[in-house]
């Protein structure tokens, strides 16, 4: 458990003093509820209230860049913020979270049930990371991958494009409960694209089904539905959160309702 | 490893004050172990159930979750400081006693403190928006109906609203006479 506490006064200062035994304290809606094993087991945190330049939201060329601290709450009320992220900031029901919980730390904590992945995912949304002393420019999603192979990285900033089609879902029992699955499809120059979180699985890409609704834009629902029921690369189990077969059900359905309802079409 | 301690210095109910912390005490702790304000509940303890929330710098937040240390140059606001010189009920409080939104009052005290920033918001929320500014609080005792329509016969009196105030009928909806008809 942390018995010491590091103020950072800049990304560089906190990154420098990062090891394997200190973790990143954003909002602290993760970390001090003990949300992850990094947290629990580390014995510094270092906090990044105070550094400095990370919580702006600043619209550049045809792409918006808000920085790592900024909160959902000022994400919510941004009139340069997308609608497709709002309303994904929104799913975090609790405005008294939502003044606290960061992007920068809800794209950290690498949640099954994360909030803003599945979204930032979708459109491809590039994150500015400062590792070993420089500034990288990374997708979400290979931030991800490296995250697991690499934590000594820290978020600056998220970039997101202004104008894109995107539709999102959520299921929970309630509005405060751990989802069960959030998904979000988005239209992009090569078609859809297709990602989601599923609860005690993992943040996943959707690939097989977005090559199905690439090749056939008419696929039926029942197709889709029979295709994630047979799917051995999908890890789900039997669970608190709902039966296997529940959860791929759920999959293969919200995946038809995001590609239809992106398509216009009436679900 | 030693444990770390750092001097903490903000305004709680217009006090300045001057605290010793473990660096990894929550803002729930300092506010309850060290100046003895319990209207700052510990709930759930993880953010869920807004029983701790307190007003830092004019917005609502979940005090369990939130380190005291962070408390640094701020100005906190919990239910001790709404109250009068003499103890008398600030109107957010009265419209939560007068409406029946309290039984057995563990949730009240977070309840009114986002209350208490919405009513000050100046702003006309919609039945919705009120809800779900009110949804970080759990109360498991009243089912939300009457703290609803504490919340909205507030915010309607601060807008000057009266009368449709008064209007509000018991499952918080207003209900607008029907209009004379024509002779």
């Amino acid at each position: 458990m942390a018995t010491q506490l590091l103020m950072a006064k800049s990304p560089e200062e906190a990154i420098g003093a990062k090891n394997a035994s200190a973790v990143f304290i954003a909002g602290g809606t993760e970390v001090n509820r003990l949300g992850s094993d990094a947290a629990a087991a580390a014995d510094t945190l270092i906090s990044l209230k105070k550094c400095a330049g990370l919580n702006e939201i600043e619209e550049a060329g045809d792409m918006v860049r808000i920085g790592a601290m900024c909160t959902f709450q000022q994400i919510v009320e941004s009139q340069k913020t997308p609608a497709y992220l709002k309303e994904a900031a929104l799913f975090m029901a609790s405005r008294t979270k939502r003044n606290m919980a960061t992007i920068g730390g809800n794209i950290a904590a690498l949640r099954d049930d994360s909030y803003l992945l599945p979204v930032l995912f979708a459109v491809h949304a590039e994150l500015e990371v400062l590792k070993a002393g420089r500034t990288e420019s990374m997708t979400a999603y290979s931030y991800m991958e490296s995250a697991e192979a690499d934590g000594d990285m820290l978020i600056t900033a998220v970039c997101v494009p202004k104008n894109m089609k995107v539709v999102s879902k959520r299921y929970a029992n309630t509005a405060q409960s751990h989802a069960v699955l959030t998904m979000s499809a988005a239209m992009t120059g090569e078609g859809i694209s297709l990602y989601g979180a599923v609860k005690n699985v993992g943040l996943l890409y959707f690939c097989d089904l977005e090559k199905a609704f690439r090749e056939n834009p008419d696929i039926s629902e029942d197709e889709i539905i029979e295709m994630v029921r047979v799917c051995t690369g999908l890890e789900t189990a039997d669970d608190m959160f709902g039966s296997d077969d529940y959860k791929r059900y759920l999959i293969g359905v919200t995946a038809f309702g995001l590609h239809s309802k992106l398509a216009g079409k009436e679900v | 490893m030693a444990k770390q301690y750092k001097v903490v210095h903000c305004t709680v109910n217009g006090k300045e004050i001057e605290q010793i912390v473990d660096v990894r005490s929550s803002l729930t702790d300092m506010l309850r172990n060290d100046l003895h304000l319990t209207s700052v509940k510990k709930g759930c303890e993880v953010g869920e159930c807004g029983a701790c929330t307190v007003i830092i710098n004019g917005e609502g937040f979940n005090s369990c979750i939130y380190l005291a240390v962070w408390a640094e140059g701020k100005e906190i606001w919990t239910l001790e400081g709404l109250t009068g010189p003499g103890g008398e009920l600030s109107d957010i409080q009265q419209a939560f006693v007068d409406e029946g939104a309290i039984q057995c009052g563990f949730c009240t005290p977070g309840f009114i403190m986002t209350s208490w920033e919405i009513v000050n918001s100046g702003k006309e929320y919609t039945d919705d928006e009120l809800r779900k500014a009110l949804s970080g609080h759990l109360c498991r005792c009243t089912g939300y109906e009457n703290i609803f329509r504490a919340v909205k016969k507030t915010m309607l009196r601060h807008l000057g609203k009266f009368e449709e105030a008064e209007l509000v009928n018991s499952q918080g909806i207003t209900e607008y006479p029907e209009p004379m008809p024509f002779k």
